[in-house]
């Protein structure tokens, strides 16, 4: 099974180059046999290294060297253990399934368009797992950059659309700037290790300085700020609700967000030596779970949101990592990727059957016209508000204990930052299935459930909303029922979080879900009947417009820097470097002008000026020492 | 005497701007000197302006036209000609002066010497250079 | 030996011939053969076969650096009379071809002086015999007024030239005593010589600077480039030149290997002038002959490099140089020779007209800037590094203003360039045949061959 380890990133590569050179050739049904064919492939592999993982720990392929040069040789190579297998799994599994979903909801694009879409999904599955299953941290790298170049061109995906392209590109740039910090962190690991390979750095983690450790892994974790949406750099994931749903689904709820998560669990050895940088962490997160929960509360686009929901449940991860309970991050990674991905699809879903209406406001009383998806999109609020037995309050849970160890306020705000998860996904739920249709009598007219290609995914990833949290249950409930831990031991070794009485641990359990049960109750009570119409004012206007952060931004860094970039160019450039430029040619030409009059043609002049430069060179020979002397001092 | 003899003194043991003193003297009186025989003599001399004393002549004989008339050039070409074959002969002078020393080796190298004149030189009747008439 | 010889053969025979015949193609077919017997004897020379000595008592030397330069000098001027050597049978009204070959051969002989001389008398010898054929080259359109006005140029400021030279030997002879330089020890090292040493090899430095038309004794030349027929302007541009890197080559060679403190000032001084007003001058000219002159100069600076240097990889540079330029330069010239109007606009829209021409002369015109792939590429670059070699990075700043020299020549290569392609005229340009066609294909195919196989040159040295 090992040596067939670069199949799995290999098959999508070639699915992406089969369906982007002969989109004009292929039929759609060839592009969704091909697109959805390499993925489930892959997945068949993966699952086999699965159970090799699992049985004989991890495999590391090195192909060639990538790089080679003194004092560093990075090679081209895989490494799949527990960490990365799982993530191999949940990328080719959901990405599977998202595939499934796309060939249906993808239809009405026309074929060289529908190609495109295959394609760049597969580029992408292709650079996630490139980016999970790298053996050192360059591998990482240029998965890194291929997930953001893949859902830049995923986001701008309807070129047509202005803002679309403009939310493509701030995906992108906000990303980059993430992605400056990585880089910086990977030259200073080069720097002080000479080497980026995970073994090698992980084994050499103890001669680093502790300002070493700590610059480092603030720098990877502002990379992992920019790719995961955390504060300040998740103000792109809302926008990039551009992208057809399937993408949200995919890149940006299910896998490409979740490579900072990935990142940091699998350099937990550098962060758990940083004290510094594990509050940093856990302070953002924190700060994201309550500033995105905020603003979803008053959102009216189903897939912002959504996508709020997911800034947000990036933020528990983040808390998960600060407070050390990689695990926990990583089997929230997991629940989060079944429910998330589940909720997009159901949103799309609804979208589809509403002829791309967005806003829930203009929905309501779907719940009998679309049953298979009402009821999947009610088990994914039910996991994500973390009600038992559903998978997200397993995760949750895991983090929010932790959490609790380690400080109870971020417990207090954890518990908060729940409540408000599970409102704002009852007032979407309720405002949009239960109470009276209030969109137009064609769109009723239009109301249907979705076909098989649809809700087959949603059914799926239902059952795994479910039941995807019982592989993580807590030792308090059932002693020694924790697989999950008990699989990702060999890959994180660090973690370190405090026993408590198992009174507390049940105490803090019952909390947590009391208040999300009475967050869901206000919610049910507060939308069945009369649901949010008007544009909201005060504080509640405030949230609405995203507390103006975007605008904040454009103030305080776009806006300077475009007055910046103007000067630079009109003034700077035009004047300054473009003045230079042509003064150095004019200045020659105007030199050649003037020195060709020395040529007058006179044969005196001529031997004139020879006999002069005799004399200067016998002076300059007799005064060498001088000479020399002077220019060596003016130099 | 003495005085001189101080002069040279100072003048050898050390390089200061008087110790050029007697030379300034010198320059000065050589100056005066010439400066006064010309001015005397233009003084006290006879003088007659004429134009004759303008006239060019040659061994008191009245010169008719002007010297820089265009001559032919054949003229030139015959003289450089000569000047050339001329120089040839005062090799001969050093090899005379040692034809015994040289023996064989050196005659047969003036041998060459003279062949390559000799080629210059049919080259030079076969190109027509002494054909006085065109 | 050979080559003195065989060359000196040539010329009688070129005199005689044109005694015999007043045919042109027959000339020019005689010039042909003989320059390839020429050329024969010199490379069996080189190897050591039929070889012919004769004792010249130490004044000279024959080494095979200079045997092999005479070499590709002479198959440089095999090149330059195959492909311009029925221009050369046209100049003067036509009646003195043979005697314009017989010029050009005893040139020859006096290169294969220069290239072996070991007695400073010889040196001077060597550049006599091979400047006062030039004089008369230069003059060859006898009722051009350009072409006298040149000649008369030409003579006066070279014997001026020659005065300095006799001077400078005069001066090395009082130090040493002897001509031999073989015999001469560097002065740099033992000051016994005093003033009059040094102050010869200055003197000696200069006139051999005036003949490669180094700055600031560089000023007859673009009179006399230009004034000249084109076709000797060629020859004078390369291959004489070139013989004048030789004499200085040989010059400094094991005398001065540890170059004095002067000389590490004075050259850089003269290289920079060189390169200055080559470069600075060449843009404005209208005239692409006299544009070309001012490149020779231009040229000239680069191949000071390897004088300064003095090491292995300059000569082996300087053999590169010599090629890469000579080809390029005949090729340009050859094409000049066909146009009716030198000027800039003259060449405006050739490539329309005459794709042959336009593709070659570029090719040419981007070795001489030292584009990669062409052979002026490898020439600049061999000279570079043997600057860097020989002073590591207390030359980098004088590498560098060769740099941006080199970036400023190829605003007027490139001008030509522009001119033929980009805009539109209508040039008028001499008939010439498929023969002239076969030999610029031929010259452009060597340009770019030693760009892309520079080895192929030295691994003929070393053979």
């Amino acid at each position: 099974m090992s040596q067939l380890v670069y199949l799995v990133p290999l098959l999508p590569l070639a699915g992406f180059l089969i369906n982007g050179l002969l989109r004009k050739s292929l039929s759609k049904q060839a592009v969704s046999i091909i697109g959805c064919g390499v993925i489930l492939i892959a997945f068949l592999i993966s699952l086999g290294l699965f159970f090799q993982v699992k049985a004989n720990g991890p495999i590391i392929q090195t192909y060639f060297n990538f790089i080679d040069i003194k004092g560093l040789n990075i090679p081209f190579s895989f490494q799949v253990d527990a960490l990365s297998v799982l993530f191999m799994l949940i990328i080719t599994g959901v990405g599977f399934l998202i595939h499934v979903y796309s060939t249906s909801y993808m239809h009405e694009e026309s074929t060289p368009h529908f190609a495109r879409y295959f394609s760049f999904l597969n580029l992408f599955v292709f650079s996630m797992l490139l980016l999970v299953m790298g053996g050192n941290y360059l591998i990482l790298f240029l998965g890194w950059e291929g997930v953001g170049l893949c859902s830049y061109l995923l986001i701008g995906y309807w070129f047509k659309n202005t803002d679309y392209n403009y939310a493509a590109k701030k995906a992108f740039i906000m990303n980059r700037i993430g992605d400056v910090g990585f880089l910086l962190g990977i030259f200073w690991l080069v720097a002080k290790l000479g080497t980026l390979t995970y073994g090698n750095v992980f084994a050499a983690a103890g001669n680093l300085s502790a300002v070493d450790v700590t610059g480092i892994t603030i720098l990877l974790f502002i990379g992992a700020t920019g790719k995961s949406a955390q504060i300040p750099l998740y103000t792109w994931l809302p926008d990039a609700m551009a992208g057809p749903t399937p993408v949200s689904a995919l890149i940006h709820a299910a896998t490409m967000v979740t490579a900072g998560v990935y990142m940091i669990a699998r350099s937990n050895i550098l962060y758990s030596m940083s004290a510094v940088t594990e509050n940093v962490i856990a302070i953002i997160g924190i700060a994201t779970v309550l500033l995105a929960a905020t603003i979803a509360i008053k959102q009216n686009d189903i897939k912002k949101v959504l996508a709020y929901s997911t800034v947000s449940q990036l933020g528990y991860m983040f808390l998960g990592l600060g407070v050390g309970a990689y695990n926990g991050a990583v089997f929230h990674v997991m629940t989060h990727a079944f429910f998330k991905a589940l909720l997009f699809l159901g949103a799309g879903s609804v979208i589809h059957a509403m002829g791309n209406e967005q806003d829930i406001r203009k929905m309501g009383g779907l719940r009998k016209y679309m049953p298979v998806t009402h009821i999947t999109f009610l088990l994914g609020c039910l996991a994500i508000s973390g009600i038992p037995p559903f998978s997200g309050f397993f995760s949750k849970d895991e983090i929010l204990a932790a959490a609790y160890a380690k400080n109870p306020v971020l417990w207090v705000l954890g518990v908060a930052g729940a409540a408000l998860t599970a409102f704002y996904m009852f007032r979407l739920y309720a405002t949009t299935f239960l109470g009276s249709f209030r969109g137009t009598h064609d769109q009723e007219h239009h109301l249907h459930e979705s076909p098989a290609a649809i809700t087959l995914p949603l059914i799926a990833l239902a059952i795994l909303s479910v039941i995807g949290g019982w592989i993580g249950i807590p030792a308090v409930m059932i002693p020694d029922a924790n697989a999950f831990h008990h699989f990702l031991q060999p890959v994180i070794t660090t973690e370190a979080i405090a026993e408590m009485p198992h009174a507390t641990e049940w105490l803090l359990m019952v909390v947590s879900v009391a208040v999300a049960v009475i967050a869901i109750l206000i919610a049910l009570g507060k939308f069945t009947k009369r649901p949010e119409l008007n544009e909201p004012q005060g504080l509640g206007g405030f949230l609405a417009h995203k507390w103006y952060i975007d605008e904040l931004y454009d103030a305080v860094i776009v806006n300077p820097l475009n007055a910046l970039a103007g000067f630079f160019k009109n003034i700077i450039e035009k004047s300054g470097i473009d003045g230079i430029v042509n003064g150095v040619g004019r200045f020659i030409l105007y030199s050649s002008r003037q020195v060709r009059l020395v040529q007058s043609g006179q044969v005196g002049s001529y031997i004139l000026f020879m006999v002069l430069a005799i004399i200067v060179l016998v002076l300059i020979w007799i005064n060498d020492g001088y000479i020399y002397t002077y220019l060596s001092k003016i130099f | 005497m003495t005085g001189l003899y101080t002069l040279l003194q100072i003048n050898q043991l050390n390089n200061t701007a008087e110790n050029y003193f007697p030379i300034g003297v010198q320059i000065i009186f050589a100056i005066g000197f010439v400066a006064t025989m010309i001015g005397l003599s233009a003084l006290v001399g006879p003088k007659r302006k004429t134009s004759d004393k303008l006239e060019n002549f040659s061994s008191g004989i009245a010169s008719h036209g002007n010297a820089r008339q265009p001559m032919a050039v054949k003229y030139f070409l015959i003289a450089i000609l000569f000047v050339l074959f001329d120089v040839e002969v005062i090799f001969f002078y050093p090899y005379a002066v040692n034809f015994k020393f040289l023996g064989w080796a050196g005659f047969w190298e003036i041998v060459l010497f003279v062949v390559l004149f000799l080629i210059g030189f049919i080259y030079i009747i076969k190109k027509g250079a002494l054909q006085w008439e065109d | 030996m050979n080559a003195i010889i065989f060359s000196v053969i040539g010329g009688v025979v070129m005199m005689f011939t044109g005694i015999i015949t007043q045919q042109k193609k027959a000339i020019r077919n005689v010039a042909i053969i003989a320059l390839i017997i020429l050329l024969l004897a010199n490379i069996f020379d080189t190897y050591g076969i039929l070889s012919i000595h004769i004792g010249t008592h130490g004044m000279l030397n024959f080494q095979k650096f200079g045997l092999y330069f005479n070499t590709l000098a002479y198959a440089a001027t095999l090149l330059f009379i195959l492909i311009s050597g029925a221009d050369v049978t046209q100049i003067g009204e036509g009646k003195h071809a043979a005697e314009f070959f017989a010029l050009i051969f005893f040139s020859l002989s006096g290169i294969a002086i220069i290239t072996s001389y070991n007695s400073l008398l010889l040196l001077f010898l060597g550049i006599e015999i091979m400047s006062i054929p030039l004089y008369i080259l230069t003059g060859g359109d006898k009722r051009n007024l350009k072409s006298n006005e040149a000649s008369l140029k030409y003579f006066l400021m070279g014997s001026f030239s020659t005065g300095i030279l006799l001077m400078g030997i005069a001066l090395m002879y009082g130090a040493h005593g002897g001509f031999e330089i073989s015999a001469m020890k560097p002065s740099a090292v033992s000051n016994e010589y005093g003033i009059l040493d040094p102050l010869g090899l200055v003197l000696v430095f200069i006139a051999i600077a005036f003949k490669v038309s180094a700055a600031p004794f560089h000023f007859w030349t673009p009179d006399v480039y230009d004034g000249s027929p084109s076709v000797f302007t060629s020859f004078m541009a390369t291959i004489i030149k070139a013989a004048g890197f030789i004499a200085f080559i040989r010059l400094f060679d094991n005398k001065y290997v540890e170059l004095g403190l002067s000389w590490r000032i004075i050259l850089p001084l003269v290289i920079i002038a060189t390169l200055l007003v080559g470069n600075i001058t060449a843009i404005f000219q209208q005239s692409v002959k006299r544009m070309m002159a001012y490149s020779s100069i231009a040229q000239a600076g680069f191949m000071l490099f390897a004088v300064f240097a003095e090491n292995d990889m300059a000569k082996e540079g300087i053999l590169i140089y010599t090629v890469a330029y000579s080809v390029a330069t005949i090729g340009i010239f050859a094409v000049l020779e066909k146009m009716e109007d030198i000027s800039l606009a003259g060449y405006n829209g050739l490539a329309k007209k005459h794709p042959l021409l336009a593709a070659t002369n570029t090719i040419f015109l981007l070795s001489l800037t030292g584009i990669p792939l062409t052979a002026g590429f490898f020439a600049k670059y061999y000279m570079l590094l043997s600057v860097i070699k020989y002073g590591g990075s207390t030359v980098t700043w004088l590498v560098i203003v060769a740099v941006i020299f080199a970036a400023i020549s190829a605003y007027y290569y490139f001008r030509v360039i522009q001119a033929m392609y980009f805009k539109t005229g209508n040039p008028e340009v001499r008939s010439y045949n498929k023969g002239f066609c076969f030999m610029l294909v031929i010259l452009a195919a060597i340009t770019i061959l030693i760009g892309i196989f520079p080895t192929i040159i030295l691994n003929w040295f070393y053979f």
